[in-house]
């Protein structure tokens, strides 16, 4: 059952006096409990497809549909509420607020959907549990590793049950050991529970654990494929 | 509440900024609350002064046309013996009255026999007058000798008056004036005592006899004024607005003024000290505002990634707005708070030393001392607290409009 579904989407910038056509045309869907990465080199679109498909970005032109919804004319409070209820997003740097604490940073997009603070801290903590930070949920973000502040974010993303999870280059601020048990608890996640993880990274573990590879090269895709993984 | 959390710890995260900016509201505020002190006991004690130590009590009546042109013709506007018991008796009638009190003002020259110089007095019922001149509340007090009853021409002398003419309790004078008729006539004065009016403007010309001796200088049974004081907790401007139909009826014709209005140097002094309060207030407004504007300025900056992150997980633009606004608040309310602490900390200081100062056109020292007015803190923290709050509108709404992939990728 196709769960996001994109047709000839485009997305242009201005650099300067410069138009930069960062996706030329797309057209991809993805199925629900999907584990699938966008792959490419510096400058192919991965990161601004992302960014479409988490809501963060409106395409410039082409239509971009979430599970049958399609998003365009939304206005930002309604974006900010499909983000907030449907999508989970894991950033590279992590991106926790600082002045929360691990179990603060996890209850945040619940709090955020007015969700009450007894059911926020119980839903939170389940999270933390299954990415095995349950005895730091007191500390800030400052007094973990990075292993564990990507685990603590990991959290955040799925504690709202999202549709999908998309995660931007995940593993690329993390040693290789902790980079290996990230991508084996997000593995994990997808097969437990049938959560979508849509990436996009560099790192050829992570292409090697994902189901499909969408491959982009100057913001067109040229080759989608079924991984052996 | 989840907002109000991470105001509080990016507050006290940045708290070394955020100390800068909440010691100079905390300043400001105390500024404001020790001068709206000291404006507020200098306008009591002025209030007191007019009313009681002047004599001038919370109302005065007197025949139409009297406060503009009594001096010049003041035989066109004496209220007769009968109508003068008539007017008082509908007065006191009524219930915010405590007491009411005859005065007929006279001028002329007064002599020791060698020196003659001018002098305004009042003529004054002695019993009724002394109630008048007492003071209501003990935290203030003044040495001021009553006339007395039995001494139908024994009158008080201002100091400054006493001095040049040489004269002091149990010594004479004679005043010389002219009747309403303009016969000239004179009358010989015993000294009762002396007494301070408080402004060097009068205190060498004025003098306070027994309305019976003035009655008797200007041949005349009436009173030019009748003073009226009121129970404390009634209003002047509220009982004249309320007597006036009653006169009216009762087909008395006079005019009402309330102290405020017969005290000019109350009305110039509080018309001064309102101006620079509005002023200093002006100011301290202005460093509050450009305070919050400029920390939270900073803060968004710093926090261009954190914003980004809030919206990406589903904070709408005015949840952005509320939690810099909160910020804002949470600054201005700590700054406050440290000011009500300095404020009566300071203030008790000051209160305690006894200080005291001449004020200009003052005959005597008067005491330094601040008013601490919980009410009006109480509404300026409030205020300030909304102000800080507004004033974090202006970064909080840059904050609010970045777009959420422009502020991820802010580095």
């Amino acid at each position: 059952m196709t769960l996001i579904k994109l047709e000839r989407v485009t997305k242009d910038y201005r650099l300067g006096r410069t138009a930069v056509h960062a996706l030329r045309g797309i057209d991809l869907s993805f199925a629900r409990g999907e584990f699938a990465a966008l792959w490419g080199p510096s400058g192919s679109g991965k990161s601004s497809l992302l960014n479409l498909i988490g809501l963060v970005d409106v395409p410039t032109s082409g239509e971009l549909f979430l599970d049958g919804r399609n998003t365009a004319g939304l206005d930002d409070g309604e974006r900010a509420d499909l983000r907030n209820r449907q999508i989970g997003i894991v950033f590279q740097s992590f991106n926790l607020i600082s002045v929360l604490t691990a179990l603060e940073n996890v209850m945040l997009p619940l709090t955020l959907a007015g969700t009450s603070s007894a059911v926020a801290r119980r839903a939170a903590l389940l999270r933390l549990g299954q990415v095995g930070l349950e005895a730091q949920a007191n500390q800030r973000p400052d007094q973990l590793s990075g292993g564990q502040r990507q685990r603590v974010a990991i959290a955040r993303a799925l504690v709202t049950d999202p549709l999908v999870v998309i995660a931007d280059e995940p593993t690329a601020n993390l040693d290789a050991a902790t980079g290996h048990q990230i991508i084996e608890l997000m593995r994990s996640l997808n097969r437990s529970q049938s959560v979508t993880f849509v990436f996009s990274t560099h790192d050829p573990r992570l292409l090697d654990a994902v189901d499909r590879l969408i491959r982009l090269s100057d913001g067109v895709i040229v080759d989608k494929k079924e991984a052996a993984a | 509440m989840i907002l109000l959390t991470i105001a509080l710890r990016s507050v006290w995260k940045n708290r070394r900024r955020s100390l800068a900016t909440l010691l100079s509201i905390a300043v400001g505020f105390t500024a404001i609350n020790l001068f709206s002190g000291y404006i507020q006991d200098t306008y009591t004690g002025l209030r007191l002064t007019a009313i009681h130590y002047e004599g001038l009590g919370h109302v005065t009546l007197a025949k139409p046309g009297f406060f503009e042109r009594g001096g010049v013709n003041p035989a066109k506007y004496i209220f007769s013996r009968d109508e003068l018991q008539r007017l008082r008796r509908l007065v006191e009638e009524q219930p915010e009255v405590k007491l009411t009190t005859p005065s007929l003002g006279v001028s002329g020259l007064v002599s020791n026999g060698k020196i003659s110089t001018i002098f305004l007095a009042d003529g004054e019922e002695p019993e009724s007058a002394a109630q008048l001149r007492a003071l209501p509340s003990m935290d203030r007090t003044w040495q001021q000798d009553s006339l007395d009853p039995r001494q139908p021409s024994g009158g008080l002398v201002s100091s400054g008056l006493a001095a040049l003419l040489g004269v002091e309790a149990g010594g004479a004078a004679t005043l010389l004036s002219t009747t309403l008729d303009g016969q000239t006539n004179a009358l010989d004065l015993d000294v009762l005592g002396t007494w301070d009016t408080g402004t060097s403007a009068t205190n060498d010309k004025l003098l306070r006899l027994p309305l019976e001796y003035v009655q008797r200088l200007l041949d005349t049974e009436g009173a030019s004024r009748l003073v009226v004081l009121l129970r404390d907790d009634a209003s002047a401007d509220a009982f004249r607005d309320r007597l006036q139909p009653i006169l009216k009826q009762a087909g008395i014709e006079a005019e009402i003024r309330t102290w405020e209005e017969l005290s000019v140097f109350y009305r110039q002094v509080k018309n001064l000290f309102d101006l620079i309060f509005l002023f200093l207030f002006s100011i301290v407004f202005i460093v509050v505002l450009m305070g919050i504007v400029n920390t939270l300025t900073m803060s968004v900056m710093e926090r261009v990634r954190e914003i980004g992150t809030l919206r990406a997980i589903g904070m709408r633009r005015s949840g952005v707005l509320r939690l810099f606004a909160l910020e804002g608040g949470v600054l201005g309310l700590l700054g406050c708070l440290v000011g009500v602490v300095l404020t009566l900390l300071i203030g008790s200081i000051i209160n305690g030393s006894q200080l005291s100062y001449t004020p200009p056109s003052s005959s005597s020292p008067v005491p330094l001392a601040v008013m601490i007015l919980p009410m009006q803190m109480l509404t300026l923290v409030g205020l300030l607290s909304v102000v800080s709050m507004l004033a974090a509108c202006v970064p909080a709404r840059r904050a609010a409009q970045l777009e959420v992939v422009d502020a991820l990728g802010h580095v």
